[in-house]
């Protein structure tokens, strides 16, 4: 979308005018109409949908305050955010892998659902809506204005790719009253703007004009040069997708608006933990809040904790990338490389007067390079 | 409860030859405490102090210190 050759003017001229309305409420109202109408630009149907889980969302997060039955309005929500996604992103998949396990029985039926579209931006606007309904039930946020709301969910900037905000950190920018333009808000945008482009444009689409052809054709290459292709794309989808997070966290600027950052040299971590707090952060972020930590609640099984846990939320972290085997089978693997970082936490704790040699510089650097082939034999899966 | 929490840290996460901690020391970025042991922490906190911490709260800037911990703690 970024790329788009309407993108900039739209960005730009909407910017201009949210600059010249003089009071809050009509900026974010103005930003929510420019947001719907970039939605139904690329994808009118995912125009309908967005509204449709708006309201949904905003009614159950009003019903929860409003009611003593808060735990029930937000499993009604989650079940209900759930049940669309699942709807148009998995109904497909589900059915294709039920068919496959059928087909070894002749006397089982198939079954024959047609595929739905999948709405423009659907996966995050889903998470956006989860985290807000589930921290409205930890107290952590109110419901807000409508209008906040929906400016949180539809906001174009952020859509397609993310970073998947919080509304508990947009909600008070959104509400501040005395918000102004600032030519430092250009400066970051600009910036960020520009570097984003560089990463998507030049180093990225770059590199893939010379990985591309390795992948569609494979068996044509020796091996040394597949593994290096692999290694390219490593870093190809890194510029790539940090260029988009760049692009939408300088075009939120424009707006005044400040979103959370979500990559941090990450393959510079010197573990698998430490590479998931800075790829992707908010998603990464999300898992752990939503996921990882429900999941982890209440159990006292070490194996529970340790295997089971990060395998099944980085399972499911795969399939939200895409509704197929290959993309879950990618986040498994990263679930295991997790738990194998448990683990040797638990065995140096455990040995720590041998295990001083890990605080060395070298062991840090060796560190770094097994987590990033580790990351990158897992991009084999992914691509 | 400062000292409550203190004691757990040191008991669960920390070695003999580890220095003690105080209210200031860090302990999430300095790699003391990972991500993954923060679990236990929570529920710790939830069965001694009845205070249930949402995860969205319990992160490595917001939980990196004892001194920390308490302010978020006395949020709930």
């Amino acid at each position: 979308m970024f790329t788009n050759v309407l993108y900039f003017p739209f960005l730009m001229v909407s910017a201009l005018i949210y600059w010249l309305l003089p009071k809050r409420g009509l900026r974010t109202g103005f930003l929510s109409l420019c947001s719907l109408a970039f939605i139904w630009h690329f994808d009118p149907k995912a125009l309908y949908v967005v509204l449709a889980l708006t309201l949904f969302t905003y009614g159950m997060a009003l019903l929860m305050v409003r009611s003593q039955r808060q735990q029930l309005y937000h499993s009604i929500g989650l079940l209900g955010l759930l049940l669309v996604l699942i709807a148009f992103k998995y109904l497909g998949f589900l059915t294709e892998t039920v068919n496959g396990l059928t087909s070894f029985v002749s006397s089982l039926p198939q079954f024959e659902i047609e595929k739905l579209f999948l709405p423009l931006g659907l996966s995050y606007i889903i998470f956006k809506y989860i985290s807000y309904l589930t921290d409205i039930m930890w107290g952590i946020v109110k419901p807000g204005r409508f209008i906040d709301f929906l400016c949180y969910g539809s906001l174009f900037t952020t859509f397609v790719a993310g970073p998947i905000e919080r509304f508990e950190r947009l909600k008070p920018q959104l509400e501040s009253p005395r918000d102004r333009f600032q030519v430092n808000h250009l400066e970051v945008a600009f910036f960020r703007i520009v570097i984003g482009l560089f990463k998507k444009l030049v180093i990225a689409d770059w590199m893939g004009y010379f990985i591309n052809p390795i992948w569609q054709h494979p068996s044509e290459y020796s091996a040394i040069i597949r593994v290096a292709a692999l290694f390219g794309y490593s870093m190809q989808i890194y510029f790539d997708f940090s260029g988009y997070s760049d692009i939408a966290i300088g075009s939120s600027r424009l707006f005044g608006l400040t979103i959370m950052e979500n990559f941090n040299n990450p393959y510079f971590a010197p573990n698998i933990s430490q590479f998931w707090r800075r790829w992707h952060i908010s998603l990464s972020d999300w898992i752990r809040d939503y996921l990882f930590f429900p999941l982890s609640q209440g159990r006292s099984s070490k194996l529970w904790l340790t295997l089971f846990v990060p395998v099944i939320a980085m399972g499911l972290c795969g399939l939200w990338h895409g509704a197929a085997w290959h993309y879950m089978i990618w986040g498994v693997w990263h679930g295991i490389g997790i738990a194998i970082y448990q683990y040797w936490n638990q065995y140096k704790r455990a040995h720590k007067k041998r295990m001083g040699w890990t605080k060395a510089k070298w062991a840090n650097n060796l560190g770094i390079l097994m987590t990033f082939v580790y990351v990158t034999i897992g991009w084999w899966w992914f691509r | 409860m400062e000292q409550k929490l203190i004691d757990f840290i040191t008991e669960e996460f920390l070695s003999d030859d580890d220095d003690p901690i105080t209210t200031q020391t860090k302990l999430i970025s300095s790699g003391l405490i990972d991500s993954f042991s923060l679990v236990s922490l929570q529920t710790f906190i939830a069965k001694e102090f009845g205070k249930k911490i949402p995860a969205p709260k319990i992160t490595a800037q917001s939980f990196d210190t004892v001194a920390q911990m308490m302010e978020i703690i006395d949020q709930f």
